[in-house]
């Protein structure tokens, strides 16, 4: 599995219900020492409800300037959440092509917990 | 079956809780990102992370899902201009992997511990140096001063 087979993907609720996509993914390297970094540790998804895709992360950062960029990016972004890797129930084959929608998006499960997507 | 959805839906969030190692975000932090070997020169850029399982598994004989720990493997570069325009991706023989342990430090540009011409992500610029370059007069040495 790549990055790339799960950024941009559709995310579902376990009902079938859109949630959003997937516009990045997040990593925390508290894994077991690799020479000289930890191993970096799928952590979380970060899911936009508006946006298929985020613009320098503005929506993710404390960063208010440069005025009106930032609110602006910050207003449209808004609503993005974090998922932990563990809430997701099923990830789309990548090898499976274009396929009914229902079938290419990640589906959550039923009980997931969404996050501040703040760094 | 149609899905169903009624525009977008904002979901109530609660704080993240605070990480026990560094945090970065494949998009804002990795992807995109200039490799430098270990003196420093440029490598390539970063297209793409390869992804599998900590017990082993990998995508080709089972299905990945959140019910197991994912970390990073390789970092990936490859001819991906035509799939990023098009869509797709490009087949796994041909990308390039850099073995995540060869990281050294994650910053502006990603750091690597060996150098340039270790790597067979730089193969189609020794092949450039050694077939056209070198054969061009004066391209084998370098130049000299003017005074």
């Amino acid at each position: 599995m790549i990055a790339s087979d799960l950024l941009d993907v559709p995310v579902h609720d376990e009902a079938g219900a859109h949630l959003g996509w997937v516009v990045d993914l997040r990593f925390v390297l508290d894994g077991a020492p690799d020479t000289f970094l930890a191993r970096a540790r799928l952590h979380a998804l970060v899911v936009s409800p508006r946006t298929r895709t985020s613009f320098m992360g503005f929506e993710r950062s404390s960063v208010r300037h440069p005025w009106p960029v930032a609110p602006i990016l910050r207003w449209w972004h808004r609503g993005t959440f974090l998922v932990h890797w563990p809430d997701v129930a099923r990830v789309p084959d990548p090898d499976a092509g274009a396929g009914p929608e229902d079938t290419a998006a990640i589906v959550l499960r039923a009980e997931f917990t969404a996050y501040e997507p703040g760094l | 079956m149609r899905r169903t959805r009624t525009g977008p839906r904002d979901v109530s969030r609660e704080p993240e809780p605070r990480q026990p190692g560094r945090v970065l975000d494949a998009r804002l932090h990795l992807l995109d990102r200039q490799v430098l070997d270990v003196d420093g020169m440029p490598v390539c850029t970063l297209d793409d992370l390869e992804l599998e399982a900590v017990d082993g598994r990998s995508a080709v004989d089972e299905r990945i899902d959140g019910s197991v720990p994912v970390v990073i493997t390789d970092l990936l570069t490859g001819p991906v201009l035509g799939t990023r325009v098009f869509g797709g991706r490009p087949p796994a023989s041909r990308w390039h992997r850099l073995p995540w342990a060869h990281v050294v430090d994650i910053g502006t540009a990603v750091r690597l511990s060996v150098r340039s011409g270790d790597l067979d992500a730089t193969w189609l610029e020794r092949w450039t140096r050694d077939h056209i370059i070198g054969r061009i007069p004066g391209g084998n040495h370098d130049p000299e001063s003017s005074g």
